[in-house]
């Protein structure tokens, strides 16, 4: 800009007319109302530039200490609707679009859960016989009036034609998600909200990573000023200002005060950073849940004052800081060191530390630079690979060798199957000689055979599967990754083979995918491969504790694990099922002959009619998979995986 | 897991209370109604540092400082508004100070040492200047005439509003400028 200089230029000379003034060597004559109007000239001045100060302006931080936020299923409204959207439904308005859907919700789950056929189930919806909510009956009706309104709801709708449209919409999910059972209990009769508050999802807007890049050494990513003494050269010209129009010395002295503020706001320069991060762990290997401290030591390695230093550690996203802060706000002399300390909760999987965000500023505090330091620290968790206490529940498919996985077929083994006629070669243990002795006839008792089963276990670790019904609770896809080792290790221990197998997207970073294989392990047995399949658990990228940024190519994946499954192996498929995809690939897997069997960790919460409608969702989808014959264990939130299986097992069925 | 409080760090919003009250003290020997003012400007000030909101501490700031400029205009001494002035400003860095360090590292993280040398240092600034300025004022006395006054403010306008950038180094003569301006 050409204007500064020479209002610097002018300044300087009127600095130099008044001190030449001041010392008599220039006489000039001025009136008081000049000085009066040069004063307010000044007042003015300073009042313009001071509407014109901005927000603060510094550098956000992000919140490297909390664990990545998933999803809840559902978040929204119309992405639960979609769920239940056929081929039929063609592009309508918003809020026809969510008439429709829930009409087709509704239909979904009389049919599956109330016996109806889809004729019945339009009509009932018609009628308004599905529900005794005269709301829900008359929302979802073309021909039904709706009940007469009370005069607070009213009011209710004066305020806002919106509100009673979300009320209806909340009384029909109520009424879909109880469809099915005989009465429901208060809370699942309760009306769902009709979103979260911005308060509960305010959370999310911080980033929990430091950086996504990789960072070596020190590298500066920013600089920035802060505009903190923004207005205080102007508030002092207009103390300035109104001591000379009213000759109040005092005043005057007020604004010279507020110049020297003002000087020392441009006066300095924020140091170049060199600094050394030196993390040390207390537990370099810890198992799921434990806690570890972190200490780092933080030194200034040049030869400058830092005055102001922001440092936040570069926490992964598997580990939440429990105890401490992993912040710390100081300033380092030359060469002196502090040090941090903190204890943080972990989780299962291999955790980087990303690079620490060290934001320095000069003494005035106006200026800012953004620094990231990096400091390789890696903290592997393998899951503990601890036999589950109930049977897992396996399909009766088996490999030829003999093992504890009770078969159809009659043979040698402890559980009655048959008695048949005696053949010759026959074992004579084998013979009821009971039934010999009282008839006379030869008889074989036939025993259900015994054999080890060939079981790959298949995680499904897609985007569509990292949920969890809190932001920050367990995720489904560490529930499955957990439940994998516990099966692996159960079967194992019986004697079977056991693998393992991904869905989901390898690269974390956005990268592509060439190269990187998805995770695989052949069936085998043995402890060597027990290792083998705990390790890749911990550190596979596929199951990396940072959730995916996009969708993988699932469907090229499944072709490569089907083309190396080989027969007779069976699969458990670990899903939470909130999506089209999981039901599909479950299908596809069993119509390819290879005996699938269900365990999926639900991520469903019913605070929000979205919530809700995809806890419907997916009861409709583990409903049409039992019925496609693919035995499905449902496996809550609240509860451990052997509960889950020992309750199954009661249930009958192996 | 501990949830970061982002809200303005303790110690310094302690600090910046008391400074605030120091300067309504000052405002006070000027007469009822700059006490009026600067306990209004003091009452706004605390709310908007309590909640952590930045223009409200501006703005209490702000009326704090025209209380202590109405006390200055009525009193024959200056000692109380220099005193008051450096108050207000100390004030309102450390507020700053404070919602800024809360929201980007929390109450939790350990800041202690931060705080210390930015409430040292803005102490320190405002001394110095005020030293200066006062020192000018003794020593010159009264009876300048009037065009040196208004030359030096004309001055002063001009070089404030030609500083738009950061300019290390002359920010020394900028002061030299003021101090000799009563």
């Amino acid at each position: 800009m050409n204007v500064r200089p020479t209002l610097l230029v002018l300044g300087l000379a009127a600095f130099a007319g008044g001190v030449a003034a001041l010392f008599g060597v220039l006489e000039i004559a001025l009136s008081q109302s000049i000085a009066v109007i040069v004063g307010l000239l000044a007042v003015v001045i300073g009042i313009r530039s001071l509407l014109n100060r901005g927000d603060a302006n510094r550098t956000p931080t992000p919140d490297p200490e909390r664990r990545t936020a998933v999803p809840v299923p559902g978040e929204t409204l119309a992405e639960a609707i979609g769920a239940f959207r056929t081929a039929k439904t063609s592009y309508t308005p918003t809020s026809r679009r969510t008439t429709d859907g829930l009409r087709a919700a509704a239909i979904a789950a009389l049919t599956r859960f109330d016996g109806r056929t889809e004729d019945e189930a339009a009509q009932q919806l018609e009628d308004g016989t599905w529900t005794d909510d005269p709301v829900a009956a008359a929302f979802l009706s073309t021909s039904l009036d709706p009940p007469s309104r009370s005069v607070r709801d009213r009011l209710a709708a004066i305020t806002g034609r919106k509100s009673r449209f979300y009320t209806q919409v909340r009384h029909a999910v109520a009424a879909i998600a109880v469809i099915g059972y005989e009465s429901g209990d208060a809370a699942a009769r309760s009306l769902p909200r009709y979103d979260r508050t911005d308060d509960e999802r305010a959370d999310t807007d911080r980033a929990a990573r430091t950086t996504t890049k990789a960072v070596d050494g020190i590298s500066r990513t920013r600089e920035r000023s802060t505009d903190y003494w923004y207005g205080i050269g102007v508030v002092a010209l207009f103390a300035v200002g109104i001591g000379v129009v009213s000759e109040s010395p005092a005043v005057v002295l007020a604004g010279v005060v507020g110049v020297g503020y003002a000087a020392f706001a441009r006066a300095l320069e924020p140091p170049e950073l060199e600094l050394s991060v030196d993390r040390q762990l207390s537990d370099a290997e810890p198992v799921p849940g434990d806690d570890i401290d972190v200490t780092v030591t933080i030194t200034n390695e040049r030869d400058a004052f830092v005055p102001d230093l922001r440092f936040v550690d570069g926490v992964p996203s598997g580990l939440a800081v429990t105890d401490g802060s992993s912040r710390l706000g100081t300033a380092l002399r030359p060469g002196e060191s502090v040090t941090l300390e903190y204890t943080a909760a972990v989780r299962r999987g291999s955790h980087e530390f990303d690079p620490a965000l060290a934001v320095v500023r000069d003494l005035s505090r106006s200026t800012e630079r953004e620094y990231l330091v990096g400091s390789e620290t890696t903290v592997v968790c393998e899951p503990e690979l601890r036999p589950v206490a109930a049977p897992v529940p396996l399909r009766a498919t088996a490999a030829s060798f003999s093992g504890r996985l009770e078969t159809a077929e009659g043979g040698a083994g402890t559980t009655f199957h048959s008695v048949r006629e005696y053949r010759k070669s026959d074992p004579l243990s084998r013979v009821d000689w009971n039934r010999h002795a009282k008839t006379g006839d030869l008889a074989t008792l036939e025993f259900h055979e015994e054999r080890a089963a060939r079981v790959v276990v298949l995680v499904d670790a897609r985007k569509a599967a990292h949920l969890a019904p809190e932001p920050d609770a367990t995720n489904a896809v560490d529930r499955s990754v957990t439940a994998a080792g516990r099966i692996a290790a159960s079967l194992l221990a019986e004697g079977d083979t056991v693998g393992l197998a991904g869905l989901g997207p390898v690269d974390r970073d956005g990268g592509t995918e060439a190269g990187r294989e998805s995770c695989w392990l052949a069936p085998a047995s043995g402890r060597h491969h027990e290792v083998q399949f705990a390790e890749l658990l911990a550190t596979h990228p596929q199951f990396s504790a940072v959730p995916p940024a996009d969708e993988g190519r699932w469907l090229w994946q499944l072709r490569t694990i089907r083309r190396r499954l080989s027969a007779e192996t069976q699969i458990v498929f670990l899903t939470p099922l909130c999506d089209y995809v999981s039901a599909d690939v479950a299908r596809r897997l069993d119509a390819h002959g290879h005996p699938v069997t269900v365990v999926s960790p639900d991520p469903t919460a019913d605070e929000t009619v979205g919530e809700r409608l995809a806890r419907v969702a997916r009861r409709v989808r583990r409903f049409d998979l039992q019925r496609a014959g693919i035995p499905v264990v449902d496996w809550p939130a609240d509860e451990s995986i052997d509960e889950v299986f020992a309750r199954h097992s009661a249930g009958g069925r192996r | 897991m501990t949830e970061i409080t982002r809200r303005p760090t303790a110690r310094s919003s302690v600090v910046a209370a008391g400074a605030a009250l120091v300067a309504v003290f000052a405002a006070g020997t000027g007469g009822t109604s700059a006490l009026a003012f600067a306990a209004f400007g003091l009452v706004v000030f605390a709310v908007g540092l309590g909640i952590g909101h930045g223009r409200a501490v501006d703005a209490g700031a702000l009326v704090l400082f025209f209380g202590v400029v109405v006390g200055g205009l009525e009193t024959t001494t200056v000692e109380p508004t220099v005193v008051g002035t450096i108050a207000t400003v100390v004030a309102w860095d450390v507020a700053h100070g404070a919602i800024d360090l809360g929201d980007q590292l929390g109450r939790e993280a350990e800041t202690g040492r931060l705080e210390a040398v930015q409430v040292v240092s803005s102490l320190l600034v405002g001394l110095l200047s005020g030293t200066a300025g006062y020192a000018v004022y003794v020593v010159g006395g009264e009876g300048q005439p009037i065009g040196a006054v208004v030359l030096l403010v004309v001055a002063a306008v001009l070089i404030v509003v030609g500083f738009g950038s950061r300019n290390a180094g002359k920010s020394a003569r900028r002061r030299r400028n003021r101090t000799r301006s009563p």
